[in-house]
C-alpha cells in the first residue's frame, strides 16, 4: 500500500487509490453493521437477554434489515428548520469520521497515508464532527435538539483537551507525531514495551476521554433519551439519521484503532515467540478487544449527570493528564538521557 | 497568457483559493449569523489546504484544530441562542456602495500591479525543513525563540485569568 503513495499521480494511479478508498469504505461499513449487531448481542448477554435472533441465522441480518428500514423511511425536513444546514450537517459529521481513518497504520506494509503529523490530523479533523453536531442541533429548530447540540459542544470541547494532552506522553516517548513511527517505537519484543505500561496514567485518561468523545454511555448526555428524547438528531429521520449513527460508529472504529496504535503496540506481538503470527492478526485482536471494552462499559455503567461530567473533565482528567506530561518529561530527562 | 505549467498543485491552489474567497465573500454577504460562521469555517479550511500545499503540514492541521474546529464551535456556541430569523436588511445606499466598489477595485489593481512588478528572490527552500517541519518548529521555539514563546504563554495566561475575572463579576 505504501508503495502506491510515492508514485507520481497519473490517472491510472488516481483510479487505483480511489478504488482502495472505496474498498476501505465497504470494509468500514461492514464493520459498522456487525459492530451494531455484536453490541446488541453482548449487551443482551450481559443483561441475561438473548439479543437479536430473528432475522437471518442467529439474527445476523438484523442490522441489515434495520439499515434497509432507515433507507426506505420518509425523509422529513421540518418546515421551520434551516433547510441548508439541516441537509449539510449529517454529511459534515460523517466526512471527517471517515477521513481520520486514513492515518491509521494496520501493519508495517498496510497503511493508507504515512503522514508526518498523523496524530494532529486525527485530533484536528475529529473536531469538525462536533461542529456538525452543533449545527444539526441548531438547524432542527427544536429545543431538545438545541439542548443536545449545546451539551455536545460543551462536552466534546471539555474532553478534547485531556484527550490530546494525555497523548503528549506517548509523543514524548516516541519523539514523533507519525502514527507509524509511534508503533515502531514500541517494538521491543515483549508486551511491556508497549506504551500501555509506561504510560498507564495517560492511557486511563485517554480511554475515559475517548469514551466521552464518542458520546457513549456513561457519557452519552447529548442524546440522553430520558431527558432529551434523543438529543441533537431528534428531528432527523431516514437516511440523514443513519448518517449521524454511521459517523458515531465509524468513530468507534477510529478510537479503537487509535488506542491500539498508541498504547497497545499496534501490530507487534506480545511476546517474541509469538512473532510467527502476522502483525495484522495482532492488530485485529487488540482492536476487537478495545471495541469489546467499549460495549462492556456501555452495558455496565449508569449515565453521569451533566455537572459531574464537566467537573470530571476539567478538575480531574485535565490535571492528571498535565501531571502525566510532567512525569514523563522528568523520567525521560533523568533516566533516559 | 499562461506563463506557468498546469500542474496538480496549481489546480489545487485555485480550488483552495476559490474556497477561501467564496467563504470570505459569503461570510460578509450572508444574513444569518450561523451561516456566516460556517462560511468562515470553510475559508479556514481552505487556508489549511494552502498550508498543506506549502509543505507546512503542522501549521495546516493546527489551523484546522484551532480555527475551523475550536473557534468556529465557540462562536456557534455563543450565537446558538439567538433568534432564527435573519436580520432586517439595511436600506440600499447606491452611491455609498458604488464608491466602495470603486475603492475595492482600485485596491485590487494596486495589489495586482505591485505583485506583478515585484522581483521575487529565488527562494531555495531547504529540503530538511520541508521533511520534518514539526521537529524544526519545536527546535526553533525552544532554542532561538524561547523568550517570545514564554512571553506569549504569560500573555495567554493573563488573558485567561482576565476572562475568568470578567465572567465572575457578571455572575455575582
Amino acid at each position: 500500500m505504501g508503495a502506491w503513495l510515492d508514485e507520481p499521480l497519473s490517472w491510472g494511479n488516481a483510479l487505483v487509490l480511489f478504488l482502495w478508498a472505496a474498498v476501505f469504505l465497504l470494509i468500514v461499513l461492514g464493520f459498522v453493521t456487525y459492530a451494531i449487531y455484536y453490541e446488541r448481542k453482548v449487551i443482551g448477554w450481559m443483561q441475561l437477554r438473548v439479543g437479536p435472533n430473528r432475522v437471518g441465522p442467529l439474527g445476523l441480518l438484523q442490522t441489515v434489515a434495520d439499515i434497509f428500514k432507515l433507507l426506505i423511511k420518509e425523509d422529513t425536513i421540518p418546515r421551520k428548520a434551516d433547510r441548508l444546514l439541516f441537509i449539510l450537517a449529517p454529511a459534515l459529521a460523517f466526512i471527517p469520521s471517515f477521513a481520520v481513518l486514513a492515518v491509521i497504520p494496520y501493519s508495517e506494509k498496510l497503511y493508507f497515508a504515512d503522514l508526518n503529523v498523523g496524530l494532529l490530523y486525527y485530533a484536528a479533523l475529529s473536531g469538525i464532527t462536533t461542529l456538525a453536531i452543533v449545527l444539526g442541533g441548531w438547524a432542527s429548530n427544536n429545543k431538545y435538539a438545541l439542548l443536545g447540540g449545546m451539551r455536545s459542544a460543551a462536552q466534546m470541547i471539555s474532553y478534547e483537551v485531556p484527550l490530546v494532552i494525555s497523548i503528549v506522553g506517548v509523543i514524548l516517548l516516541s519523539g514523533s507525531l507519525n502514527l507509524k513511527d509511534i508503533v515502531t517505537a514500541q517494538d521491543g519484543g515483549w508486551f511491556w514495551h508497549w506504551n500501555l505500561f509506561p504510560q498507564i496514567i495517560g492511557f486511563v485518561v485517554f480511554f475515559i476521554a475517548a469514551v466521552s468523545e464518542l458520546n457513549r454511555t456513561p457519557f452519552d448526555l447529548p442524546e440522553a433519551e430520558s431527558e432529551l428524547i434523543a438529543g441533537y438528531h431528534v428531528e432527523y429521520s431516514g437516511f440523514r439519521f443513519a448518517f449521524f449513527m454511521l459517523a458515531e460508529y465509524v468513530y468507534v472504529y477510529a478510537i479503537a484503532a487509535l488506542t491500539t496504535v498508541l498504547f497497545l503496540g499496534g501490530w507487534h506481538a506480545p511476546a517474541p515467540f509469538l512473532d510467527f503470527v502476522p502483525g495484522i492478526i495482532w492488530f485485529l485482536l487488540k482492536f476487537a478487544f478495545v471495541v469489546f471494552s467499549l460495549f462492556w462499559i456501555r452495558a455496565t455503567f449508569p449515565r453521569v449527570r451533566i455537572d459531574q461530567l464537566m467537573s470530571l473533565g476539567w478538575k480531574v482528567l485535565l490535571p492528571v493528564a498535565i501531571a502525566n506530561v510532567f512525569l514523563t518529561a522528568l523520567w525521560l530527562e533523568l533516566f533516559v538521557k | 497568457m499562461f506563463n506557468v505549467d498546469i500542474t496538480g498543485e496549481l489546480v489545487a491552489f485555485f480550488a483552495f483559493a476559490a474556497i477561501i474567497i467564496g467563504g470570505s465573500v459569503l461570510m460578509i454577504s450572508l444574513e444569518k449569523v450561523v451561516h456566516m460562521v460556517i462560511s468562515m469555517a470553510a475559508a479556514f479550511l481552505g487556508l489549511a489546504g494552502m498550508y498543506v500545499l506549502l509543505d507546512a503540514e503542522f501549521v495546516a492541521f493546527v489551523q484546522v484544530l484551532i480555527y475551523a474546529g475550536a473557534v468556529s464551535i465557540l462562536m456557534i456556541f455563543g450565537i446558538m441562542m439567538t433568534k432564527h430569523g435573519g436580520g432586517d436588511g439595511q436600506p440600499a445606499r447606491p452611491l455609498y456602495e458604488a464608491l466602495v466598489a470603486v475603492g475595492a477595485l482600485c485596491l485590487f489593481g494596486l495589489f495586482f500591479y505591485a505583485i506583478r512588478t515585484t522581483e521575487f528572490p529565488d527562494a531555495a527552500p531547504s529540503a530538511a525543513v520541508a521533511e520534518d517541519n514539526t521537529m524544526a518548529i519545536g527546535e526553533l521555539l525552544f532554542s532561538g525563540y524561547i523568550v517570545p514563546f514564554e512571553l506569549l504563554s504569560v500573555l495567554l495566561t493573563v488573558a485567561f485569568i482576565g476572562a475568568i475575572a470578567l465572567a465572575k463579576k457578571g455572575a455575582d
